[in-house]
């Protein structure tokens, strides 16, 4: 059953077509990374979906909201109750600087969902427990490394209990040595039954989790299957030489 | 030809002056909180108009900060004596009937002071507006926030932050302005000063005083502000880490 469907999303910003007619349906509890080189629209697709881009062109259902685009005034208030109920995390963070970790993860609790102080307190201790950062929970972001930061940041998410979770580049504005302890709370999560789409340059990760990935060129899906169709047997040559340079990358040779 | 130093400078005189022109502080003081007030509330506006580029409203807002930094308070005020019943004048000539005597001085003064505060102090809460991460507001519109409470629970709150070491400033220039108020004909500490004086033309022990007292006020301002300032802002040092068994 899918609980998301795009439907010819299209987007551009100015003259430079982004999305060009993305068709997409996510079921309940599927796990789908998106790849692709830079520049194609990954981030764009998933921005799109709660709607931080407004598309130009397009359809997007959820669950019972649907909202064809462009997007009308009288329509605000579905947008609203979207997000709610889908997650986001981003590449930095993006932390409420002046709050603590423990505040950060009980806003969305007590502003969006009107639960009571208390309430909200031992959901977001579940929710820190959950990313490992329990003991953490009174140090303002700028006291944690990034990795902490983006560990609050996933539990600021899932305390909300979304539908969805959104995740964008969620290791790409971190120290090496720091992307072992995202990937692994991600890890986590994942294995608890949560709808996600993921854009990672990770490939390894995206492999190790996904249960369906898409491969973005052009603003269009020019791969769509299990890791194993996707990353062993692309159907298109851009796919292959794409992945060809990721594993050069990796190769010790490559930085002699 | 023997002289002394009392002659010129009577130090005694001097302390003595401090307790007559204290008297007048609370009407310093009045007339520049009314005006903060006013600076506030028209500073704040413009500051969001400008931030949110509202149409219309906006090029009005930069049009009256221009305005309003580009000339001289001292003239803005004479202005606001003068026209302001001249304005009414106009009004009562079309058959409204304000009886232009009645209106206080001090109305003059605190709009004319807080108008112009209002431009500075407009820069200083739009500064610290944009200040304010738009990752954060991002986020908490990801969140499903809607932009009322993100402005109050999310910018604001953060803004502030930013925004107090200016306003502190936007304080004690007020508490300054508003000596150019005796010009109006308001009886502040500097009107006082230049009656006493009068009496006996020691101008310099008076106007000393005078300093000493506007100086005085203007570091408690200064300490009550550090003061605010510490409670908003984060700590240098994190707080201990929670120890719990199963954290």
């Amino acid at each position: 059953m899918a609980i998301l469907t795009l439907k010819d999303i299209h987007k551009s910003f100015r003259d430079n077509v982004v999305l060009n007619g993305i068709d997409l349906s996510v079921n309940k509890g599927d796990i789908i990374g998106i790849v692709g080189p830079s520049g194609t629209g990954k981030s764009t697709l998933l921005r799109s979906i709660n709607l931080l881009e407004k598309p130009e062109q397009g359809e997007i259902t959820f669950e019972d909201i649907n909202l064809p685009l462009p997007l009308q005034a009288k329509n605000r208030k579905k947008v609203t109750e979207l997000r709610k109920r889908i997650g986001m995390v981003f590449q930095r963070f993006y932390l409420f600087e002046h709050k603590t970790a423990l505040q950060n993860v009980m806003e969305g609790l007590i502003t969006v969902q009107k639960k009571s102080k208390k309430e909200a307190e031992k959901l977001a201790l579940e929710a820190l427990e959950n990313v490992g950062l329990k003991a953490w929970r009174n140090h303002y972001p700028k006291h944690l490394s990034g990795g902490q930061q983006q560990r609050v940041a996933i539990a600021r998410t899932l305390a909300m209990k979304p539908d969805i979770i959104l995740l964008d580049e969620p290791t790409s504005a971190l120290d090496p040595e720091l992307v072992t302890e995202v990937l692994t709370t991600i890890k986590g999560i994942a294995e608890q039954g949560y709808t996600m789409l993921l854009v990672s340059h990770e490939m390894d990760f995206v492999n190790k989790i996904s249960s369906r990935v898409i491969f973005l060129d052009g603003g269009r899906i020019i791969e769509d299957g299990t890791p194993a169709e996707v990353f062993r047997h692309p159907k298109t040559d851009r796919a292959r030489e794409f992945f060809d340079k990721m594993n050069k990358l990796k190769e010790p040779e490559f930085f002699i | 030809m023997d002289t002394k130093f009392s002659d010129y400078f009577s130090v005694k005189l001097m302390w003595s002056r401090i307790p007559h022109l204290i008297k007048k502080i609370p009407i310093t003081l009045e007339l520049a909180g009314l005006a903060f007030l006013v600076s506030i509330v028209v500073g704040l506006l413009i500051a969001v108009i400008r931030y949110k580029k509202v149409k219309i409203l906006s090029p009005i807002a930069t049009a009256f900060l221009s305005l309003m930094r580009g000339t001289p308070m001292l003239i803005q005020l004479y202005v606001a004596y003068y026209g302001i019943p001249a304005i009414l004048r106009i009004f009562n000539s079309w058959g409204a009937d304000i009886d232009v005597n009645l209106i206080p001085k001090m109305v003059y003064a605190f709009f004319a002071l807080g108008l112009y505060q209002a431009a500075f102090t407009s820069e200083t809460f739009r500064a610290a507006l944009e200040s304010v991460d738009k990752g954060e507001i991002e986020a908490a519109t990801a969140m499903g926030m809607t932009y009322g409470q993100i402005l109050r629970r999310i910018i604001v709150p953060e803004a502030l932050e930013n925004a107090l070491p200016g306003i502190c400033n936007s304080v004690i220039g007020l508490v300054k302005g508003t000596s150019l108020a005796s010009t109006c004909g308001i009886i502040e500490i500097t009107y006082q000063n230049q009656i006493l004086a009068g009496r006996d033309y020691r101008y310099l022990e008076g106007y000393v005083a005078l300093a000493i007292i506007y100086w005085v006020i203007t570091i408690v301002l200064e300490k009550i502000f550090k003061l605010i300032e510490k409670r908003f802002r984060i700590p240098e040092q994190p707080k201990a880490v929670v120890e719990t068994q199963n954290a």
